[in-house]
């Protein structure tokens, strides 16, 4: 086996498992893994409709973000 | 008649006492308004797929009955646990009451997402923390509590800064850290087996300088990122002048790693990445492991503190921040509210729960004049009282604040470990410092050789095995108790118990049961007993539920039959009447009220029953003794241990339970403080103490002891504050607890003694240049197994006297 191979392979294994690793960590930051249930429970309601509510709660979180902003608009005189 | 279960919280009652009610041809019954409620808002809202994700778990029957929420819109409440996130928005943290499962917190997130003004709503499906947000333009946070309150649940806010926010953080960044240090050392394993084989059988320079290189790139953010609380601890130490295993770990992780950087560039000699990545992982994941077990017990005294009224409703003033109140101000309490300030009643008088404070189950009448202390509960009416203490002298604050001190201390057993260990790590590293030198100046056998030789010397003396000879025996002592029903929180709490020199043993519910069995029972006359069953059956009082265990065992074909005027009489006992005959149960005293002569002495607690007030039939209670205690207590003395008993309950019942079980020495009527204070004093004359328990009553002196012990049965706080949970109730595996203990310090002993003996003979051979580091890995790796072998033993040792 050439060196050139060995190396290539040791090189883009380790940064496949590097890619996994961020990921996870990632995750962690993110809070993902802050509640060990919700693996197993929060699978059990999870579906179309809970897709739908989490773009509900984003278009709700959107408008007050908007109605605060134009609240605080002063316009120039 | 047959019982049907409730349609929301599906509890099963009798069909006659439910609420019927048709829907689309189908009958639904409900236990209370309360749930009848609740079902109905569920389904306008078209949120009845809850029942469905329910399935055959069973609710808490709604309650409806709340009237403090303006309590959530005062100012003090705002400023204690709102906070305004950086969108603007505001966020409180909330503990939900009631969840049984998962359906739940799917419930009470839907209904708060569909809740207008509501930005976030995150409920944990462990603990049931909530985090919601919400925009305060839009509603009001007594609007959201009331939501969550009308689908049948309660919610309490906390803040997560006090412990919590802390805890998650840590745990956190030592879980990430973990993790690259996980991933590192599983990739460097098999490279490092391709290197080990090649230095068997040889291999190409060109290969084993890639191989090389990958454990380079592995290792470095191991060392740098992972070992950087080795680092950082190491530091902190030298600061301090302070040295401890942090620096050995980092010194020798570091070495390692320099040198086979040195060998890695020069093409020379075998690299130790391996080793490095290996020591960095192992002793963190140690440490992470300790942090994990802190983490629960703050989130139970998160619940604790967060169902302590922040507010209290004074005469006049109205509602008033508990800091705020002062000394003589008179509070007004209502049935079901807890008290936060000590006190002296004023007006009217109440049953309270004491429970919290003396573990005894009876409620306890007091009356105008009465003292009233922080953490009892009122029971039935509403009553006024005087403060006589300000809320941080309550004995309710004091309870939670020693409570925290016990979560959040490190034991001194754990220092004074690591300050061996300092020493041991101090002592290898003069040696391997002063091996170099040697080597170096004195044979003058270049750098290579000296440095190699040092490693040695430290990888060899890696206190690998004196740092097993302690955990493994623990652990393996550990999963041997723990197959036995007992359960050791801490390993190194093993030692201490097998140090232990006195016992200190909580009376109810540690050798007596805990609840009144009938041990005599006359009947004086006959009598159709279903009038007695249904009297019983209707009253929750603890000697009520005795009778009715004593007639469900005793009496077949019991049938419950419609009573009216169903009357409780505070402390006294039960009235009520069945087709034209008045019955009563209860003791000596509801007699004499009621004019009936009838007389009897008992050491026992009474329960007559009259029929239209003639006796016909009496009870005698006694809160009996666990089977085996005298037999527990007598071996106990045998190990040499002194045994003392202390109790909140009154000198004779607790002399005449001490007698029975041969125990000499009886305190009698301590208040919890009184507990702890007793066993410092016992601590002041340098015993060791083991303290058993299992209330809420109990918890500041199982804080204090050194070694807790809870009864599986007991408080939760009880359990959380303990180091030993004994499972099976059984006060005979607190024997094999101690007996364990016993044979797990003995091994310790031999296993330190062998491995001083191991690092006395190998060490000056490492120095003295015989070994190499792979042959110092390979030798410390077999003194470590024959630590875990000697320490596997333990796992079969036979407990004497066993029964």
């Amino acid at each position: 086996m050439s060196d050139n191979v060995i190396a290539v392979m040791i090189g883009i294994s380790t940064a496949l498992g590097a890619f996994g690793l961020f990921a996870l960590i990632w995750g962690i930051k993110t809070g993902q893994f802050d509640d060990q249930e919700k693996f197993l429970d929060g699978a059990k309601f999870d579906g179309e409709e809970e897709l739908r509510d989490a773009i509900m709660m984003e278009q709700k979180k959107k408008e007050a973000l908007k109605r605060k902003k134009e609240k605080n608009y002063k316009p120039m005189d | 008649m047959a019982k049907v279960p409730c349609t929301h919280c599906h509890l099963e009652f009798d069909e006659s006492v439910m609420i019927k009610k048709e829907e689309n041809g189908k009958t639904l019954y409900f236990c209370c308004k309360g749930c009848e409620g609740v079902y109905e808002l569920l389904n306008s809202k078209g949120l009845d797929s809850f029942y469905e994700k329910l399935g055959k778990n069973k609710l808490e029957p709604a309650n409806i009955n709340f009237d403090d929420l303006e309590k959530f819109d005062s100012e003090g409440f705002y400023k204690k646990y709102v906070r305004v996130n950086k969108d603007g928005f505001n966020e409180i943290n909330l503990i939900i009451e009631g969840i049984h499962c998962s359906a739940c917190v799917w419930l009470n997130e839907k209904v708060l997402h569909q809740t207008d003004g509501i930005i976030e709503a995150v409920i944990n499906y462990s603990n049931n923390k909530a985090k919601v947000v919400w925009d305060p333009d839009i509603i009001k946070l007594s609007k959201i509590i009331e939501t969550i309150r009308a689908i049948g649940y309660n919610a309490f806010a906390y803040d997560p800064k006090l412990q919590e926010e802390k805890a998650i953080k840590l745990r956190n960044e030592y879980y990430t850290r973990i993790l690259v240090g996980v991933f590192a050392t599983m990739n460097i394993m098999w490279i490092a087996i391709a290197q080990y084989t090649g230095y068997f059988t040889g291999m190409e320079k060109n290969h084993k300088n890639i191989l090389n290189i990958a454990e380079f790139v592995l290792a470095t953010p191991t060392l740098f990122y992972s070992g950087w609380i080795f680092f950082r601890g190491a530091y902190f130490g030298l600061k301090n002048r302070f040295v401890n295993m942090d620096l050995l770990v980092s010194v020798g992780a570091l070495l390692a790693y320099l040198y086979s950087i040195w060998a890695m560039v020069t093409m020379q000699g075998e690299v130790y990445f391996d080793s490095v990545t290996m020591i960095i992982t192992f002793v963190l994941v140690g440490k992470y492991l300790e942090i994990l077990s802190k983490k629960k017990a703050v989130d139970t005294l998160d619940k604790i503190i967060g169902s302590t009224p922040t507010e209290v409703n004074v005469k006049n003033k109205g509602l008033t921040a508990v800091e705020a109140v002062e000394i003589g101000d008179i509070i007004e309490v209502k049935p079901g509210e807890k008290i936060v300030i000590d006190g002296i009643l004023t007006k009217g008088s109440a049953l309270f729960d004491l429970s919290v404070l003396t573990g005894e189950s009876e409620p306890v009448l007091l009356k105008e004049g009465d003292e009233v202390i922080s953490g009892s509960i009122v029971i039935d009416s509403a009553v006024e009282y005087r403060a006589t203490k300000s809320a941080n002298d309550s004995m309710l604050h004091q309870i939670t604040e020693l409570l925290s001190d016990a979560v959040t201390k490190k034991p001194k057993i754990e220092q004074l470990a690591n300050q061996i260990s300092g020493y041991f790590s101090v002592i290898i590293l003069l040696i391997a410092a002063m091996t170099f030198l040697g080597w170096y100046f004195i044979v003058g056998s270049g750098f290579e050789k000296a440095l190699i030789v040092s490693i040695s010397v430290i990888v060899i003396a890696c206190p690998c095995a004196l740092g097993l000879a302690t955990p493994m025996a623990t652990l393996v002592g550990i999963s041997r108790l723990a197959k036995d029903g007992i359960l050791f929180k801490e390993a190194s709490k093993i030692e201490t118990m097998a140090k232990a020199t006195t016992l200190a043993i909580d009376k109810t519910g540690t050798i007596t049961v805990g609840k009144p069995l009938v041990v005599n029972f006359k009947k004086f006359k006959d009598f159709d007993i279903n009038l007695l069953y249904s009297l019983v059956k209707n009253s929750n009082h603890p000697i009520s539920k005795g009778i009715l265990n004593y007639l469900k065992e005793h009496f077949s074909n019991l049938k419950k039959v419609e009573l009216k005027d169903f009357k409780e009489i505070q402390a006294k006992g039960v009235v009520a009447r069945y087709e034209g005959q008045f019955l009563l149960g209860g003791n000596l005293k509801l007699l004499k009220d009621s004019d009936i002569k009838f007389d009897i002495k008992s050491q026992n607690s009474l329960y007559i029953f009259a029929i239209n007030n003639e006796v016909v039939a009496y009870f005698e209670l006694n809160d009996i003794i666990k089977p085996n205690a005298k037999e527990f207590i007598s071996q106990i003395k045998k190990l040499g241990l002194k045994v003392v008993m202390l109790t909140g309950d009154n000198q004779n019942t607790a002399q005449k339970i001490a007698n029975e079980v041969g125990i000499s020495e009886v305190k009698a009527n301590l208040l919890p403080q009184d507990k702890a204070s007793y066993i410092d004093k016992l601590h002041k004359n340098k015993e060791i103490v083991v303290m058993i328990g299992d209330g809420i009553n109990d918890s500041i002196a199982l804080a204090k002891s050194d070694i807790a012990i809870a009864m599986g049965s007991g408080a939760d706080i009880a359990l959380e504050v303990s180091d030993v949970v004994l499972i099976n109730n059984k006060l005979s595996s607190l024997q094999e607890a101690f007996v364990i203990s016993k044979r797990v310090f003995k091994t310790i002993k031999q296993n330190l003694g062998f491995s001083l003996l191991y690092n006395a003979t190998v060490i000056p051979l490492a120095v003295l240049g015989y070994i190499n580091p792979l042959f110092a890995a390979l030798s410390m790796s077999l003194s470590s197994l024959v630590v875990v072998g000697n320490s596997f033993r333990i796992y079969n040792a036979k407990v004497k006297n066993e029964r």
